[in-house]
């Protein structure tokens, strides 16, 4: 069975983030009270609200949990509930 | 007139569908029969059931606004209230991986950025953030949450917040409960209407900043300055476009730093305050032990274990916005959370259906940030207060159609 994974790694995310700083602080540098200036820091804002859910999300994933939902019949997933 | 016998699940118009629920956490009981009466030829929607299935025509879809800045505890308060109603809530299975919409029994919650008619790169060119109404259309979230309001499903675009581009649609059902939470769900008049109930998280400048340190601080490429700066410039929109929606909304959660401490701003104590707007049908507020008096209660000593700086509780009649609110605000924060049970016996109006409801969902989200404060405390209540809401509102539709049949 072929189970879904998030799509984008939060590596990946997390690099883009970086990138986007930087140009946020360019953008503003040559004029700091812009349009373009606000756009630049809030397309930051919505890439690091995206990788702390990504983060949170492979927090929370549990090893053993994740085998489970491939291989519920093994030893160690099986569960009854009487 | 002939009587049919209805056993399973099936629509006989096609607005109106029965449901049986399956699980008793709602409070419906088990009883396994529907009778239908037919007048003539056309079977109409007016049976007579025992309440135990919820009949659904259109206009059964309680619709629930929540605005929020980014980063702001959203999703958070959004797995509190639909752990109320019972089930996890998911993303649509087999969809896009980076849809924002998450479905349970009851409820789906859909994101509003999903709204957007400017992607990442049009905002940038045009110059514009996601909050400035220009870079969303709201023709689209009226049509479509209207739509979903009387029983249609709708082709609801997805905004993908890793791309920033704007996904091919995905197709939602319309639930018995709708949220749909992100920047604007009061800001257009006609969205607003459409609100069953409608909060708004309010996180004061102080806190906000506290939090997005704890969030990136971590990440590569964040610093105090562009964290600093981020709030910053996004700061003129989000008092021009976001702020003002909270004088419309039911319930209001604003979150302050502790007053318990002088000086203190590290955002780790909080001062969470409860506003919550009077005369509101099916909706009664919360009371600390005397509805409508000004109380001031310090719960620490014998009975419950606080370590300094200790919790405080406070209670009144306000004025916010013209409106008349009572407030419940709580400063400080829970050592052990199963002491809660000590403050939720002196909360009157709580709409829990068992005592000690309120302490038993919040242990169950123990890990949950804000689970051992006011935040998680009003989160859980609020959480409540719907399922009474959808409980009121789902009684007085069953009676209606039930006394015109008496009549």
């Amino acid at each position: 069975r072929t189970r879904l994974v998030a799509a984008a790694a939060p590596e990946q995310i997390e690099e883009k983030v970086a990138e986007s700083i930087k140009e946020a602080e360019e953008t503003c540098s040559e004029n700091p009270v812009s349009g373009e200036c606000a756009a630049a820091w809030d397309e930051v804002e919505e890439l690091s609200a995206a990788a702390s859910h990504a983060r949170d999300r492979k927090k929370e994933s549990d090893p053993l949990e994740s085998f489970c939902k491939d291989n519920p019949e093994t030893d160690e997933c099986r569960t009854y509930d009487n | 007139m002939a009587v049919s016998t209805v056993y399973t699940t099936q629509s006989f118009h096609s607005t109106c569908s029965i449901s049986t629920p399956s699980k008793t956490h709602l409070g419906f009981n088990q009883k396994k029969q529907i009778l239908f009466y037919n007048s003539g030829k056309k079977v109409t929607n007016r049976g007579i059931a025992a309440v135990p299935y919820v009949i659904r025509c259109s206009g059964d879809t309680l619709v629930i606004g929540l605005a929020a800045d980014s980063g702001c505890g959203k999703s958070t308060f959004m797995r509190r209230l639909t752990s109320v109603f019972g089930g996890a809530a998911e993303p649509p299975k087999g969809g896009n991986p980076d849809s924002n919409t998450l479905i349970s029994d009851t409820t789906t919650v859909i994101c509003l950025d999903d709204y957007h008619s400017l992607d990442r790169t049009g905002r940038k060119e045009k110059g514009v953030t996601a909050l400035d109404p220009r870079a969303n259309d709201f023709d689209l979230m009226y049509e479509q949450v209207k739509a979903m309001k009387e029983g249609k499903a709708v082709d609801k675009p997805i905004y993908n917040h890793v791309t920033g581009l704007l996904d091919p649609p995905e197709l939602i059902k319309p639930p018995k409960i709708l949220v749909i939470e992100g920047l604007h769900p009061m800001f257009d008049q006609r969205v607003r209407d459409l609100l069953d109930f409608s909060i708004y998280l309010d996180i004061s400048n102080e806190v906000k900043f506290a939090w997005k340190i704890q969030r990136d601080m971590a990440e590569r490429g964040h610093s105090l300055e562009s964290i600093k700066a981020s709030i910053e410039a996004r700061k003129p929109d989000f008092e021009a476009y976001i702020d003002p929606q909270k004088q419309y909304a039911d319930a209001v959660i604003e979150v302050l730093p502790t007053q318990l401490i002088p000086g203190d701003n590290e955002g780790k104590i909080l001062r969470v305050r409860l506003i919550m707007k009077e005369g509101v049908k099916y909706f009664n507020p919360v009371y600390l032990f005397d509805e409508g008096s000004t109380i001031s209660w310090i719960p620490c000593g014998r009975k419950l274990t606080c370590s300094y700086p200790g919790i405080k509780f406070t209670y009144g009649p306000e004025s916010y916005f013209g409106h008349e609110v009572s407030v419940l605000e709580m400063d400080g924060q829970f050592d052990r959370l199963d002491e809660l049970i000590y403050v939720e016996s002196h909360l009157s109006n709580l709409s829990t259906k068992f005592y000690g409801e309120v302490t038993q969902q919040m242990l169950k989200h123990s890990e949950f940030p804000g689970s051992n404060n006011g935040t998680g405390l009003f989160q859980t209540i609020v959480g409540l207060k719907i399922r009474d809401l959808y409980e009121q509102i789902t009684a007085s539709k069953a009676a209606a159609p039930l006394q015109a049949t008496k009549a």
